[in-house]
């Protein structure tokens, strides 16, 4: 297209449609700047009388973040955060293409109606489950610990649906191909439909940790003991009612929360794209 | 016993039965066509000897081993689908390798196989790339290259080439033969085309209804078919079907009446029983020729259509009922519109039953 062309086509409707979009990037964009903004500046200058929108003070902002650091458990709450979205991203990732694999690709009896729990599963809200959940797992004795964090979410109804979706599509003759080649069962799920639902595997992955990440109700029941709180636990702590914390130190613990997820999103942005539109069609 | 033997197999899906009571014998090295047409169970025979489909009664046996209840990659057989069925995420060489690495093969061993059947199929300049980049003639030669590094006992061939276009379908047809030669390994190959499987096939079989209609070399199933139903499937354009009475028959000939609706003829068939009866007169379209207005002829027909092809044309006609009929003509032998008398070749002539059964002269024969 030569570029008179799209000069002539930059009409009204583009210019509306820009407008638009840079409408909701703003008000998208604006809460996230403003914590910046509150962080980086001197305690009281952005919520003053006449306030300011950009930052003033690195120096301020970095002294808030240390004190955080020093004073709180937040450097072991990053930690608790980040394993237990790493061990449920790689649980749920081996549990869901286990299953998927075989619901998907073969037949054994009751496989029908399996699946049809597992779809019941996806509509009963987490509200009804999680207290039955949190029994079992004090019964199994489980209460603050790993385990306790992770296991139960594990197996995801809507990650298992997702990649039976997809492994739909996979043809049988490579399955029967591999199968002649010699391929044992564990080997065909390994080399042939692993490889070929990678897609798949990513969006899950990420779709589990944005969900894990900003997951609160359930650590906040299964750990109760400092050793074990997240990061949305710690976020939690500064902004109850009876925190005797200043707005910026509040400000300051919002803000390192929602660093991992931004980064995240900005390696994974096109992924995530994908993604959801992915998951919003298939499932 | 032969090298793969079928004995009375028979399928079934569920309730529905596919193939019934199936015999067959396949020596070693033998080029054989299972060709029928869509949906008469070829595949579904071709996976049963695979093993990647159960057999519900009978035995199929490989070098008089029964392989009922061989693991398929135990069976010493290869198969190359029609869909090709190559693993998008692998490059040439790991497709190609991909059985002998499941099979934990020395790498040695494994660059060795590969590097040949890559000399074999020309593919030496395609190992590194993955399937995407691959055209479909390309395709199909990784996954025969597949195959051959397992130097299986059996090959086969479930439509290969359908999704190729026509030109590449030649070449690669004169390409298989070509590595059947070479090979000398029994192969095993499917289609709905009977051109292909003129071509091919050592051994024709013809499939219909779940049966094995026929089985033997292209040309005996072309001149001395056993029923009308593997007369109409070889050879094209079709041979033509006329109605007719058999009216008397003695060890010489049969008289015919009403052939085509008129027509009174005798064919060189001797000893036929049964008294008079309706039958079925079949005349490859070689077999009829085309004489002037006022000459002699047995037939009669109306030219509706002539598709003239340079060398030859195929002259369309109605017989006096009304039958079609297709004549392989020199180049304007007719005009559309115009009457004709058509010329018999008696002696290649062939009698069926109105069941569709052939019916063969005892005493004397073409
Ligand atoms: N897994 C199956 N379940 C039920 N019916 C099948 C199955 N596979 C094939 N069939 C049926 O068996 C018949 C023969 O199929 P197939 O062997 O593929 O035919 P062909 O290869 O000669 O076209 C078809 O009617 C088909 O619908
Ligand atoms: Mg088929």
């Amino acid at each position: 297209m030569s570029p008179m062309r799209k000069l002539r086509r930059f009409t009204l409707w583009t210019a509306l449609k820009w407008a638009l979009a840079i409408a909701i990037a703003l008000v998208a964009v604006f809460p996230i700047w403003w914590m910046i903004n509150v962080v980086f500046a001197q305690a009281g200058e952005p919520v003053s009388l006449n306030p300011r929108l950009w930052p003033t003070s690195l120096g301020a902002g970095l002294d808030k973040i240390t004190t955080i650091f020093a004073e709180t458990g937040y450097l072991r709450a990053y930690g608790i955060s980040i394993l237990y979205a790493l061990l449920t991203i790689a649980g749920v990732l081996l549990v869901g293409s286990l299953a998927a694999f075989e619901f998907s690709l073969f037949e054994f009896p009751g496989r029908k109606i399996l699946f049809g729990v597992v779809l019941l599963a996806l509509m009963v809200p987490t509200a009804v489950t999680i207290i039955p959940t949190y029994v079992l797992v004090s019964r199994l004795g489980w209460l603050n610990t790993m385990e306790g964090l992770v296991v139960p979410g594990l197996a995801s109804a809507f990650g298992l649906f997702m990649l039976v979706q997809f492994m739909r599509a996979i043809p049988r003759d490579m399955i029967e191909a591999a199968r002649l080649d010699g391929a044992g069962h564990f080997q065909i799920y390994w080399h042939v439909v692993l490889p070929l639902c990678r897609n798949a595997l990513v969006t899950l992955a990420i779709l589990t940790f944005i969900q894990t990440w900003g997951n609160y109700m359930w650590p906040l029941i299964v750990g109760t003991k400092e050793e074990l709180y997240t990061v949305g636990q710690v976020v939690g702590l500064f902004n109850s009612p009876l925190s005797h914390h200043t707005v910026d130190t509040v400000m300051t613990a919002n803000l390192l929360a929602a660093v991992p997820p931004l980064i995240f999103f900005l390696i994974f942005q096109r992924q995530i794209v994908q993604g959801i539109a992915m998951s919003g069609s298939k499932g | 016993m032969a090298f793969l033997d079928i004995s009375a197999v028979s399928k079934s899906f569920g309730s529905v039965s596919i193939l019934r009571d199936v015999d067959l014998s396949i020596e070693e090295g033998e080029f054989v066509v299972f060709v029928g047409p869509s949906g008469c169970g070829k595949s579904t025979l071709l996976r049963m000897i695979s093993g990647l489909e159960e057999i519900s009664a009978g035995t199929i046996s490989i070098a008089g081993e029964v392989m009922n209840e061989v693991e398929p990659a135990d069976r010493g057989a290869a198969m190359v689908f029609q869909s090709y069925a190559l693993y998008p995420h692998m490059t040439t060489f790991e497709n190609v390798s991909f059985g002998l690495r499941m099979a934990h093969k020395a790498r040695d061993f494994i660059a060795g196989r590969v590097n040949e059947a890559a000399t074999i199929l020309q593919l030496e300049k395609l190992l590194m790339r993955k399937p995407g980049q691959l055209s479909g003639g390309q395709k199909q030669r990784v996954a025969i290259g597949r195959a051959i590094v397992r130097e299986p006992r059996v090959f086969l061939f479930d439509e290969p080439l359908s999704n190729l276009d026509a030109e590449l379908r030649v070449q690669m047809r004169a390409e298989l033969t070509e590595l059947h030669k070479r090979l000398g390994t029994t192969m095993i190959y499917v289609t709905h085309d009977q051109i292909e499987a003129m071509t091919l096939a050592d051994k024709m079989v013809v499939m219909a209804g779940g049966l094995i209609q026929q089985a033997g070399p292209p040309l005996t199933l072309y001149d001395d078919p056993d029923n009308q139903f593997v007369a109409g499937f070889v050879g094209s354009p079709k041979m033509n079907f006329l109605a007719g009475q058999l009216v008397s028959a003695d060890a010489g000939a049969v008289k015919l009446s009403g052939v085509g609706g008129a027509a009174e003829i005798a064919l060189p068939i001797g000893g036929v029983g049964g008294g008079a009866r309706a039958v079925t007169v079949g005349l490859r379209p070689e077999h009829l020729t085309i004489a002037g207005d006022d000459a002699p002829g047995e037939l009669q027909g109306r030219v509706t259509l002539v598709e003239e092809l340079g060398a030859e044309s195929f002259v369309h006609l109605t017989a006096a009922d009304g039958t079609p009929m297709i004549v392989r003509a020199r180049r304007d032998a007719a005009r559309a519109g115009s009457s004709v008398r058509l010329g018999i070749d008696a002696g290649r002539a062939l009698l069926f039953e109105r069941d569709g059964q052939r019916i063969r002269g005892s005493l004397t024969q073409q």
